[in-house]
């Protein structure tokens, strides 16, 4: 049979727990580290289509201000503390990602303007729906992008921690996945009864025991994993400290338990995090209000993230999708309304930071909106297919094979966009 | 005060009737409810698995309390045939359990008014409540069966509206009939319609390409196999065969009908059999006939159904044996399943507890194994969604993996399962009473994995096994010992 990259790692990984036996000689910190080598994917999904013109501000283009005449984010000049922070001479942050702008400088976080699908419905459940599924619109293809990339690339031999979502149930996009699991964090992974301090003391001589050799593997390389996680805990390799770097949320918590999965080197292959709020029909504000307040706690998690994980974020790549950008105008109600494209987000190992990749569009479509009477939203223009960078991750970062088609069905690549090293 | 669910299942089954009869009933319901658990329970086990705990494993998600003692008593033959004709067996006591999902019974028409969430929901309760109480298990375990053969997602376009209907009136009205009628029903059935994207195979002019996706699947899937001996030349005739079946999107919503004007009516050579030009709808039964008659649909069919029931890798002559009667009998699938489970090689000892439990039948053996009391509440579902095996959710079309590989990573929450459970953590699941009812006619109430072990597994503990459970084997630790059992490798084995 042939041994995957992967299953290899894992195995090298888990030898001193078996050869050792003794739980309590495992080695934390040293060993959560040698086995931090496979690359981990970090999905972060923006539920609700955010209004990434907001996000990265294309201040250089004089229609933003022209539609958005009070929602705009202005120049520091202008507005002192609640301007933007330029990046280059066209693009500046929203003031709230601040956190951000030191990984942007030293190259580790990049942007791709201009990324959508071809879906023109304007509906969230959709549009989500389509993207999770890794397609192209009213597609009949089943099963989710990350599912069959999964199951494409480690098939049965990923270890039971390989997919992660931080989340109540499993999203979409891990639909057939070999074996994903839905979790709230690290203390899931446990085995629950209060009194019973030996229950893995029985089940290791059970399953040391067992006559079925892929049966006992597979118990004793869960027990070994069990025996990691609780080392974690012990040593607190990512301690209170850590912890409060993170904002209050469940969004925060989750990209916490995500850094300590990485740390604790459980073969983390891809894990997946939502963040809600981000439909801003309604008074969405600017530098301040209420979008500023998702925007501020996306770019404390992430920057959290990053200092959390140190030297082992050339181990992880973050990317931030959401299912469409807005409405380049801003409508009677000081909101913005769904649109297409949007400007996605990519930040960690192998990915080409510190720059805007991709063309601007513009932001002229907007202007026609009225005289066409065009039956679907408008907005940013959709440039670049999502699956593009998508793609690009997965096979220039995660080491994945020549089946983009197949975790992509239909989808041709054209040029690279630029946001992945090569 | 709490009242059980019980009490109120209880209460609700005599509601309205009138007294003549209802202690019967009180029975019937009450035996499916978790009282089931006869007062004294077989305790003559050997090294091997006890054949008839076998046949009750194989031939059904494993016994329920009392369930082995009425095999033993009534022989393995009257029970195969009370199994192979589930009409002869009374199932109102799961039909109480079964039967409160309003949004199953509807036409395909009014499900589109439900929530996709209440219907998914709905559809993984019905079958995990089928699997756990029906005592038409073998009925159950060919559901289960052909549900992953004719493999439909729910999450692909419209099937979780449709999917209801396919699973009453072509999974389950088929399930232990003619292999052809199922195959009929399949190819006409809106949900796979949708889910091969049939209802989109048109050619109105020889410019228009068929949809093949289907025309694949019903040949490599569903009868023939990957190997079969089809060409893409039959492939491409097939699905030219098939085309024109649509379905309504407005009135009689979600039904199919045949639209001839999307039907190539042209000549048609399918493995090397001419269907004449201008059959319309009738080119559909030309092509599934032509593919039941070939030996490679009896063949695959038969190899799936040993292999499924008999071992992982199964004894080609039996595969042969059973492929034989396909021909003979014209697919009749009790006629198979009979040479199967008269074979001896099914009862071989080195083939007894040599397959691994899928999730689904993890946690129904579980389940059934101690009368647990539960209306597969959320919680419950969750724990099959985390092991990966939510039924009616694999995406493609070739159904959840029979092989072992790719469930080996749902053991840490098969244990979490198996001791939540027992420790009476898992909301909606109630395993108290049955627990030491199950302790007082095993052990006479006596916390000893001696005696408790072989009821869960066919056999006596090796002494490894059981020197493993000794620090557990005490009345502190009772419902951790059912749960170590549970967890253990021999319960993952069937």
């Amino acid at each position: 049979m042939k041994k995957s990259r992967r299953r290899f790692l894992q195995e090298l990984a888990l030898k001193p727990f078996q050869s050792g036996q003794e739980q309590e000689q495992a080695q934390g910190g040293a060993n959560a580290r040698a086995n931090a080598n496979a690359h981990t994917l970090v999905v972060v999904f923006l539920r609700g289509g955010a209004d990434t013109l907001n996000m990265l501000v294309p201040y250089g283009d004089d229609d933003y201000y022209r539609f958005r005449p009070s929602l705009a984010i202005q120049p520091q000049a202008k507005a002192g503390k609640n301007g933007f922070l330029p990046l280059d001479s066209f693009f500046g942050l929203h003031p709230r990602l601040a956190p951000l702008l030191p990984i942007y400088k030293e190259g580790r976080l990049g942007f791709l303007p201009a990324v959508g699908s071809d879906n023109l419905s304007g509906s969230h459940f959709d549009a989500q729906d389509q993207m999770e599924h890794g397609v192209a619109w009213r597609s009949t293809a089943s099963g989710g992008w990350l599912g069959r990339y999964l199951s494409l690339s480690g098939g049965h031999s990923l270890g039971p921690l390989a997919a992660v979502s931080l989340s109540p149930s499993l999203p979409e996009s891990f639909r057939g996945a070999p074996a994903a699991s839905a979790l709230s964090g690290v203390e899931e992974i446990s085995i629950k009864a209060e009194g019973a301090p030996h229950l893995t003391g029985v089940l290791q001589k059970l399953y040391k025991a067992c006559p079925e050799p892929e049966l006992r593997e597979a118990g004793l390389n869960t027990l070994a994993l069990l025996a990691r996680i609780s080392e974690l805990r012990k040593a607190e390799l990512a301690g209170p400290g850590e912890s409060a770097l993170f904002p209050a949320t469940s969004f925060g918590r989750g990209l916490f338990q995500i850094a300590r999965l990485v740390k604790a080197g459980v073969g983390l292959n891809v894990a997946c995090l939502d963040l809600d709020g981000w439909d801003t029909h309604f008074v969405q504000g600017s530098a301040e209000g209420l979008q500023a307040g998702i925007i501020a706690e996306l770019g404390q998690g992430l920057s959290a993230f990053d200092k959390c994980l140190g030297p082992l974020m050339k181990g992880v790549t973050v990317v931030v999708l959401t299912e469409f950008g807005r409405r380049v105008y801003e409508n009677s109600s000081l909101g913005t309304d769904h649109g297409r494209g949007f400007t996605l987000m990519a930040m960690g190992g192998g990915i080409r930071g510190g720059q805007v990749h991709g063309q601007w569009p513009g932001l002229k479509e907007d202007l026609d909106e009225l005289r066409l009477a065009n039956l679907a939203p408008t907005g940013l223009a959709v440039k670049v297919d999502y699956r593009a960078p998508l793609l690009e991750i997965l096979q220039g970062v995660m080491g994945a094979g020549a089946y983009g088609e197949r975790i992509f069905p239909g989808f041709k690549p054209g040029g690279g966009t630029g946001l992945v090293q090569v | 005060m709490t009242v059980s669910r019980r009490d109120v299942l209880l209460t609700a089954a005599f509601a309205g009737l009138s007294l003549s009869g209802c202690s019967l009933l009180r029975n019937a319901v009450a035996e499916n409810l978790g009282e089931r658990v006869p007062g004294k329970l077989c305790r003559n086990w050997g090294k091997d698995i006890d054949p008839d705990f076998h046949l009750l494993s194989r031939a059904g998600f494993g016994g329920y309390p009392g369930d082995l003692e009425r095999l033993k008593k009534i022989g393995r033959k009257a029970w195969l045939e009370e199994q192979l004709n589930p009409d002869s067996i009374d199932d109102k006591a799961c039909d109480w359990r079964s039967r409160r999902f309003e949004s199953l019974e509807i036409d395909p028409g009014t499900a589109y008014e439900f929530k996709r969430e209440a219907l998914r929901s709905d559809m993984v309760r019905h079958s995990l409540l089928k699997a756990v109480y029906s005592r038409r298990q073998l009925l159950e375990v060919m559901v289960e069966f052909w549900t992953d053969h004719f493999n439909i997602s729910l999450e692909k376009g419209d099937c979780i509206y449709l999917k209801p209907t396919d699973d009453s009136k072509v999974v389950r009205a088929h399930a232990l009939g003619k292999f052809s009628d199922l195959l009929l029903a399949s190819a006409r059935s809106p949900a796979m319609l949708v889910y091969l994207d049939g209802k989109d195979n048109k050619r109105r002019n020889l410019m228009e390409k068929p949809n093949e996706n289907y025309a694949r699947e019903l040949l490599e899937l569903h009868t023939m196999g990957v190997n079969g001996g089809y060409t893409q030349l039959d492939v491409l005739n097939v699905a030219r065969a098939l085309s024109g079946f649509r379905l309504h999107e407005r009135h009689g919503r979600g039904q199919a009908y045949f639209d001839k004007s999307c039907h190539d009516d042209g000549e048609k050579l399918v493995l090397g059999k001419r269907i004449a030009p201008g059959g319309g709808e009738k080119d559909l039964k030309d092509v599934l006939d032509i593919v039941l008659a070939h030996p490679s649909t009896a063949r695959y069919i038969a190899y799936k159904l040993t292999r499924h029931f008999v071992s992982d890798e199964p004894p080609p002559r039996l595969c042969a044996l059973v492929a034989q009667t396909f021909t003979d009998t014209g697919g009749d699938i009790k006629a198979m399943l009979r040479t199967i489970f008269d074979a001896e090689q099914f009862y071989d000892p080195s083939l007894r507890g040599a397959k691994f439990k899928r999730p689904f039948r993890f946690v129904v053996s579980s389940l059934r194994s101690l009368a647990a009391d539960t209306d597969a509440s959320k919680e419950l579902c969750q724990f099959l969604s985390r092991m990966g095996q939510a039924p009616f959710q694999y995406p493609t079309p070739d159904g959840y993996p029979v092989e072992r590989e790719p469930w080996l990573g749902s053991l840490l929450w098969r244990w979490n399962f198996a001791l939540t459970l027992c420790l009476g953590g898992v909301e909606g699941v109630n395993v108290k009473n049955s627990m030491e009812r199950l302790e007082a006619a095993l052990a006479d109430g006596k916390v000893d994995a001696a005696l408790i072990f072989p009821y869960f597994t066919g056999r006596k503990p090796r002494p490894e096994e059981l020197s493993a459970f000794q620090e557990y084997s005490q009345e502190a630790h009772r419902r951790e010992l059912f749960g170590l059992i549970l967890a253990s490798p021999a319960f993952q084995m069937y």
